[in-house]
């Protein structure tokens, strides 16, 4: 057990804060708080990108054959921590999901073909997993692909699919033995959005972002769209699932609203800090904030060593998602009135109406990313090894 | 940054699990709940395979080892709701060792690791005494003390004085004139007394340092407890609902029971983290009042519902005495309050607010 950081650790981490002072620039932040919702990077983010790229540390955490060093995966985690306290975004959405995927389970030409481009990010992917019936239960999921001479044939229509609209490419679970037990007849693809037959819908959340419904009617993909073998589907989502837990566990930006809500206090509202409840209240918010540190450093020092996180990582997924709804609903309380307060409402909404944006967009960290009570089965089963029936 | 064991501390765990398995059946703890006292034969083990002299220097004999071993060996002994003066005489001397007085730290390290000299730490609790605080003049100690874990058991009292005004720390030898302890029953049976020192010959062992190294690692350890005792309850929770069958299937299969079973093992491994972490900075000296305040808290109140909810998955047979439930959710909730409850530690916390540091 060790719980600081080793000499090597500290120095890399004093080079990613001389790099981020040297990018993050005026420039990048105005560009960030302008990009609304382009998948494509801009010019200062691509500066940055590509910044990263020369030094080699967007993968340098990966196995050797990915173009990795095979590094610890303490130092992704320290590049993590630090673009996070500084709130720049550096990641390349889900292309970090489904990048491994491609590369774990495609050909070479596969390879060849998809992985430059989503490291560079001119690939950009939109995950088509969730549909009308198939939510929580997703392998029940109906999308058909047909085998077409050499081609396939995909019909059907996906739901919730996140970043449809400005994605070039769609992950795609389809079904392609509709006599197999649900589990065993399902195929991934990487599908061309601008591909004939696709459509987009819009849908607005209560978030204020947009998500979409897509549509697939007699969309033709040549038989290199699949990736893997045909029917393995299920056991590579499955694998990208697991990834995708970790990444939405890690929740720096609750520290940040912390922090904010104690200057807004001191600066704006210095009478409640005379109330020992209130400072008590604000206590608890920084033990689970404490807790949620925690978990994730648990999950990463697994990682780190070599292992897989299974329970650890849904509960880092749970505590986090829900923390998220908890510190923006415990703050709006403390306030007041004021705290429900808009961004719209300039000048006078506390901490610039990132606490009702939080709570309003809490729901979806909580049933999204498989829902809370599925990771608490995950971690009595798969964890405690509790019987199924 | 390593939260997972050791090499050292998997096979530290392992050997004394086994040991205490096979030789500290639960009827030897209800044997001394009913008699009173000490595990005697449990500590001249703990002494002979060298379990005592874990954490301190090779220079006083010890095996210069991380105090986080010493607390993976307390977890283990938790986890068998042993009753030793471990916490307490383990805090006691390294308090001395590395913040007290030279020549007595040799002395009483030595006899420690030997198994001869058990201490326990007699500080000022938040229980106000009704008699004087304890005060040294020309040697002699006078004045009284509640609650002193091991009290009447122990060969050494380390107790929170002053001298001329200033605070310090005085070795008191428990068999000495001048001492008297009565014993205190609680709702974990074990050992705990209200001690009394009427011109006690006492020598002083250190300063205000030493006296703050005491109360940070008694806290961090005693948090290490609470842990132990949430971890057992939810391991033999976890067993028992996988086995025990009703409506003809386990219990353990039902999605209610399941989410009770994953809510318990999250809040522990939870508390696990931070307590081990503030273990660790006590060790490290950089740990703060406030950090080891807000691991405690959540470690009291893991080892406190974690227990409980417990007994609530397991009905009838966990109620009964019969049955080795009951060690954990009582020395659970005692430890809970020992050395700092969860909401006399948030009151540290909350009283420190303004030393909140930014993210950065």
């Amino acid at each position: 057990m060790e719980f600081g950081w080793n000499e090597e650790l500290e120095a890399f981490r004093d080079e990613v804060r001389a790099f981020l002072q040297e990018f993050d620039t005026p420039a990048l932040r105005k560009e960030l708080a302008n990009r609304g919702e382009a998948a494509q990077l801009g010019p200062e983010q691509t500066r940055l990108r590509e910044a990263l790229e020369d030094r080699g540390w967007v993968r340098m955490c990966w196995p050797e054959e990915l173009g990795g060093e095979g590094k610890s995966q303490w130092f992704q985690f320290v590049m993590t921590e630090e673009f996070a306290k500084r709130e720049v975004p550096y990641g390349s959405g889900f292309g970090t999901m489904v990048g491994p995927a491609i590369h774990r389970f495609g050909t070479e030409a596969q390879r060849e073909k998809y992985l430059p481009g989503i490291w560079a990010n001119d690939i950009t992917l939109c995950l088509g997993y969730s549909e009308p019936n198939a939510g929580t239960d997703l392998a029940a999921l109906e999308t058909l692909a047909v085998k077409d001479g050499d081609d396939w044939l995909i019909n059907g229509q996906k739901l919730w699919t996140s970043a449809a609209d400005t994605a070039s490419h769609v992950w795609l679970a389809c079904r392609t033995d509709p006599d197999a037990p649900k589990h065993r007849g399902i195929s991934t693809f990487i599908v061309p959005m601008d591909t004939p037959g696709i459509s987009v819908r819009p849908i607005m959340t209560m978030s204020g972002g947009r998500t979409n419904e897509v549509f697939f009617e007699d969309v033709r993909v040549p038989s290199d769209a699949l990736i893997g073998e045909v029917n393995q589907g299920w056991y590579i989502i499955a694998n990208a699932l697991d990834h995708e837990r970790v990444w939405i566990g890690a929740g720096g930006g609750l520290r940040h609203i912390f922090d904010r809500l104690m200057a807004h206090i001191r600066e704006k509202r210095p009478e409640l800090l005379e109330d020992d409840v209130v400072r008590r209240r604000l206590v608890e918010l920084e033990l689970d904030l404490d807790v949620m540190e925690g978990l994730v450093l648990t999950n990463a020092s697994i990682v780190a060593s070599g292992d897989t996180p299974t329970m650890e990582a849904s509960m880092s997924k749970i505590w986090t998602s829900e923390l998220r709804y908890h510190i923006s609903n415990v703050a709006m309380d403390l306030l007041g009135h004021e705290g429900a307060l808009t961004e719209e409402a300039d000048g006078f909404a506390p901490l610039g109406g990132e606490l009702e944006r939080t709570y309003r967009a809490s729901p979806i960290q909580r049933f999204g990313g498989g829902a809370n009570e599925v990771q608490r089965d995950i971690i009595a089963r798969r964890g405690l090894g509790l019987p199924r029936h | 940054m390593d939260t997972t064991l050791s090499e050292t501390q998997r096979l530290l765990r392992e050997s004394l699990r086994d040991y205490l398995g096979n030789e500290v059946p639960f009827d030897r703890i209800r044997e001394l709940e009913r008699e009173g006292g000490a595990d005697q034969a449990l500590w001249e083990y703990l002494a002979g395979a060298g379990f005592l002299a874990l954490p301190f220097a090779e220079a006083h004999g010890g095996e210069g080892g991380e105090l986080t071993d010493t607390a993976v060996v307390l977890e283990e002994l938790t986890r068998r709701a042993c009753i030793i003066p471990f916490l307490e005489t383990t805090a006691s001397a390294l308090a001395i060792a590395r913040h007290g007085d030279g020549a007595l730290a040799d002395e009483v390290v030595r006899g420690v690791i030997g198994g001869a000299i058990t201490i326990a730490p007699a500080l000022q609790g938040s229980t106000p005494a009704n008699g004087a605080s304890p005060r040294v003049v020309d040697g002699a100690l006078s004045g009284e003390r509640r609650f002193v874990d091991y009290g009447a058991e122990v060969t050494h009292h380390l107790v929170e004085a002053t001298e001329n005004g200033e605070p310090g720390l005085y070795l008191v030898e428990t068999a000495a004139d001048g001492v008297a302890t009565e014993s205190l029953s609680t709702i974990a049976r074990t050992p705990l007394a209200h001690c009394t020192y009427e011109g006690a010959p006492a020598r002083r062992a250190g300063g205000a340092e030493a006296l703050q190294f005491l109360r940070r690692a008694g806290r961090a350890l005693c948090a290490v407890q609470c842990l132990g005792n949430a971890q057992q309850a939810l391991d033999m929770t976890v067993e028992y609902v996988g086995m025990r069958v009703q409506f003809g299937r386990p219990i353990g299969s039902f999605q209610a029971v399941q989410h009770h079973c994953a809510n318990m093992a999250t809040q522990t491994l939870s508390a696990r983290f931070l307590t081990y972490r503030a273990v660790w900075c006590v060790d490290q000296g950089i740990a703060t009042d406030r950090e080891i305040a807000k691991a405690k808290a959540l470690a009291s109140r893991a080892g406190t519902e974690v227990t409980m909810q417990a007994h609530i998955l397991f009905g009838g047979i966990g109620y009964t005495e019969e049955y080795d439930l009951h060690f954990f959710s009582r020395h659970g909730k005692e430890r809970a309050l020992a050395w700092g409850s969860a909401e006399e530690c948030l009151r540290v916390a909350a009283d420190t607010l303004d030393e909140v540091q930014p993210w950065q």
